[in-house]
């Protein structure tokens, strides 16, 4: 069953800048790392910690699905001053959420839907447990599909699909991490609000894409 | 040397190298830069002699590149000293705290050798309570107090300048670390003062008492400049200005409140009253409604400083847009693409644009578009700082061509390694078109996707490049040495997470003399390699840093250990003797 490895279970988002006091100190092991050239998929992880090169190191290693929710607190080169200015807005802001993604979301074979809102989820893994819940059923999706046809016999009844915006149905789980954002959420509502902080990395190109959600069952697709 | 016979019988003017001391003393008053004034005393002893008796203004680029008595002993006629400290990466928290740049052996040593002082000037230094006490002590004549990016100090340094400077004509505390001990330090000010002209104490977090500004801003008549903090309500900053309608450069703090047409009123009539108003500062949480107040001011606005304003929007645009001679304007992204096509079609005069970033991982609709219009449109562009997320070769050969005035441009790609968003290819063609073009660049910041072609341009070309600063670019340790074998005019270096080792380091090493100052942090250096150049340039002082919690003496590691923050300056003053224990002088 697909689980949740964000590694924090903080409900709603917060602000990345929280963790940050004191800029990372170096540590020994920082100086001897891999050559400049990464896949950029480890790259975007570094996009929210924007690490020294010891990150770089470790994050090489994690998987694509845990993220690293610490910002650092010399990157980007902004002073003292707008940087705590900054993480002032964005704790204001997570205090009174005003930004929401509700998507609707169908099962297969069941005619009334339910309402998610995506921006309170940190992640693909997230969304499955939450739909889990909801729909009482395993569900999956792609890149878990194959691991778990590897691991167990096991196949989930239900696989996640979206609509997306050319009105195509698609296994959720397919868009490439890499490519950043450009959102389908209305600038508008950004209008007078105060800042969405965190961080749905991850989360940002489906985020665009997704009209609707669809559970279809497995024998269909 | 005469003309002529007739001429010759009487007495013959002196031969020119023996005019005496205040000839020339009169003469190098002329001389613009200090560069100028440190090149005639190259000449000759005599000059030498003239010109530094007669210098009264001195820069001091490091503070530890020269003791402060040998600075004293050799210009001892300075009125207006300026002193810098910390590495400028200390300002994005890369120094460890208590790193030193302590101001206090300065001024000790001024209020010895430069009694009748006038200006003190200091950037990313500690300035304790006791050095403001003593300051106010020390010179008599003392007018000029600036501090900026320092820390060490309280409400209590403060209240003795006001108390204790009765010539006082400045002070100016920018972007300070100040402690606030509750001492309502404007109250210090005497009645009978009145020569204040500039007054800045915007990052000042804590309470004025409102009464005594008012009254303190009434009778300093001469009162030019005046940048509030954020405890100021928007209706006393009608007020203030109502007192003040001379000022020419205004910081309004915070220029929020419900919005109310009475109050509105009050400040549209303030303002109006500022005729000479030019340049405008601070407007942090700026209600939107309340922007129309400023539409009065706009003609005349020179400078717009909104880099912490969090206002966005078409109140924004439409304000900016009515900013027709503006020279100088600050903003956040907030202003994104559609903002920046109307400056770049209101402000033909722009000179210098910075962009800040509004939220570290936000959703912000600022591309390379607005970077590019304003380039394109605005002929007088020469500074440009930009944050942004995208970027494309095109766009950057684009800005180049249109502006190779530039002398400062400064980009920074808020992820690092991002590549040309549309090619996918590295930013190097770029960042060379601009150093290319722009023959006049003093100063770079390149950011992006970045191979060790990038340097080979930037070494080849920027002649003229002082400051050159780079972050999570490069392939290997050619790119460095394209960089400190070529850039003729380079005076301070600054790198940071990139794939950098010892070998160009070593096979440059004269020409870290020729420079002011190198930082490298998480690059690929050894100790053994610090070490060599230590030894090889006993002008250098080979500054290394270990985590604080660390304090593993140097002389026990072997020349394998990487070293994570190495600081090179040159220096006529020895190792200093002030380091932290995580700070070690090889």
């Amino acid at each position: 069953m697909a689980e949740c490895t964000t590694g924090n279970d903080r409900p709603s988002p917060s602000s990345s800048m929280d963790s940050s006091t004191h800029p990372a100190l170096s540590t020994t092991s920082s100086a001897r790392r891999p050559p400049a050239r990464r896949d950029l998929s480890t790259d975007l992880h570094l996009g929210l910690s924007l690490s020294t090169s010891s990150s770089l190191q470790a994050a090489a290693e994690s998987t694509p699905s845990t993220p690293r929710n610490h910002a650092l607190s010399d990157w980007p080169p902004i002073k003292p001053f707008l940087r705590s200015a900054l993480q002032k807005a964005s704790s204001v802001g997570s205090a009174r959420r005003q930004r929401t993604l509700f998507v609707k979301v169908y099962m297969e074979g069941v005619p009334i839907g339910r309402k998610l809102d995506l921006l309170l989820l940190d992640g693909y893994d997230s969304l499955l447990v939450k739909l889990c819940h909801m729909f009482k059923t395993s569900i999956t999706y792609a890149d878990v599909m194959e691991c778990h046809q590897q691991v167990s016999g096991h196949k989930a009844a239900h696989v996640l699909t979206y609509e997306d915006q050319d009105g195509d149905w698609m296994m959720v789980g397919d868009v490439p991490w890499e490519y950043v954002l450009m959102y389908s959420i209305d600038p508008f509502a950004f209008h007078f609000t105060a800042y969405l902080t965190y961080v749905y990395c991850f989360y940002r190109l489906f985020l665009t894409n997704v009209k609707k959600l669809r559970i279809a069952r497995m024998d269909k697709c | 040397m005469g003309r002529g016979g007739s001429r010759a019988t009487g007495a013959a003017a002196p031969p020119w190298h023996a005019l005496p001391d205040e000839v020339w003393e009169h003469a190098f008053s002329f001389l613009p830069t200090a560069a100028d004034r440190g090149a005639a005393a190259g000449a000759c002893s005599s000059w030498l002699r003239a010109e530094r008796r007669s210098r009264h203004h001195l820069a001091v680029a490091n503070c530890y590149a020269a003791a402060p008595r040998d600075a004293i002993e050799r210009f001892p006629a300075v009125r207006a000293a300026e002193v810098k400290g910390k590495p400028h990466f200390a300002d994005f928290g890369l120094v460890p705290p208590a790193w030193g740049g302590a101001a206090a052996p300065w001024i000790a040593a001024a209020a010895d050798g430069w009694p009748l002082l006038e200006e003190l000037s200091f950037k990313r230094m500690v300035v304790t309570d006791e050095c403001l006490e003593m300051i106010a002590a020390s010179f008599r004549n003392f007018q000029v107090l600036r501090l900026v990016s320092c820390d060490g100090f309280s409400t209590a340094g403060l209240a003795a300048i006001a108390a204790g400077c009765r010539q006082l004509r400045e002070l100016d505390l920018q972007e300070n670390e100040i402690e606030d001990c509750s001492i309502h330090w404007l109250s210090l000010f005497p009645e009978s003062f009145t020569s204040l002209v500039t007054l800045n104490f915007s990052c000042l977090d804590g309470e004025v008492n409102i009464t005594v500004l008012e009254r303190l801003v009434t009778r300093c008549r001469n009162l030019k400049t005046l940048k509030l903090n954020n405890a100021i309500p928007l209706d006393k900053l009608a007020s203030l200005l109502q007192k003040a309608p001379q000022l020419v450069e205004l910081g309004t703090g915070k220029f929020s409140a419900d919005y109310h047409p009475d109050l509105f009123a009050k400040l549209e009539v303030a303002f109006g009253g500022c005729k000479s108003l030019r340049k405008l500062s601070g407007a942090w949480d700026a209600v939107p409604d309340y922007l129309p107040a400023f539409y009065c001011v706009c003609d005349g606005l020179t400078s717009l400083n909104l880099s912490y304003a969090t206002v966005r929007g078409p109140e924004l645009i439409k304000f900016i847009s009515r900013c027709k001679n503006l020279q100088q304007l600050w903003v956040m992204d907030l202003i994104e693409d559609l903002g920046l096509a109307v400056v770049a079609s209101s402000c033909s005069k722009l000179q210098e644009l910075r962009v800040f970033p509004s939220d570290h991982f936000g959703l912000g609709v600022l591309t390379e578009r607005g970077l590019v219009d304003v380039s394109a449109s605005c002929p007088m562009l020469e500074s440009v700082l930009y944050f942004c997320r995208r970027m494309t070769n095109e766009a950057l050969i684009t800005i180049a061509k249109n502006r190779p005035n530039f002398t400062c441009f400064r980009l920074c790609i808020l992820e690092p390694h991002t590549p040309d968003y549309i090619t996918q290819h590295p930013l190097d063609a770029g960042f060379s078109a601009i150093v290319e073009s722009c023959k006049g660049l003093r100063r770079l910041s390149i950011s992006g996707l970045l191979t060790d072609l990038v340097f080979r341009s930037i070494g080849a070309h920027a002649d003229r490049l002082e400051m050159l600063s780079i972050a999570f670019a490069g392939n290997s340790d050619l790119g460095l040495n394209y960089i400190l074998s070529g850039c003729k005019s380079l005076k301070k270096l600054e790198i940071r997470d990139c794939p950098f080792g010892d070998k160009p380091l070593l096979a440059n090493a004269a020409k870290l003399e020729t420079m002011r100052s190198l930082w490298m942090s998480s690059c690929l250096l050894t100790l053994g390699a610090c070490r060599q150049l230590a030894r090889k340039m006993p002008h250098l002082s080979v500054e290394i840093m270990n985590d604080p919690g660390w304090s593993c003496p140097l002389d026990s590691l072997p020349d394998e250990s990487p070293v994570e923050k190495l600081y090179v300056y040159r220096t006529i003053a020895g190792p200093r003797s002030d380091t932290p224990s995580y700070v070690q002088i090889v």
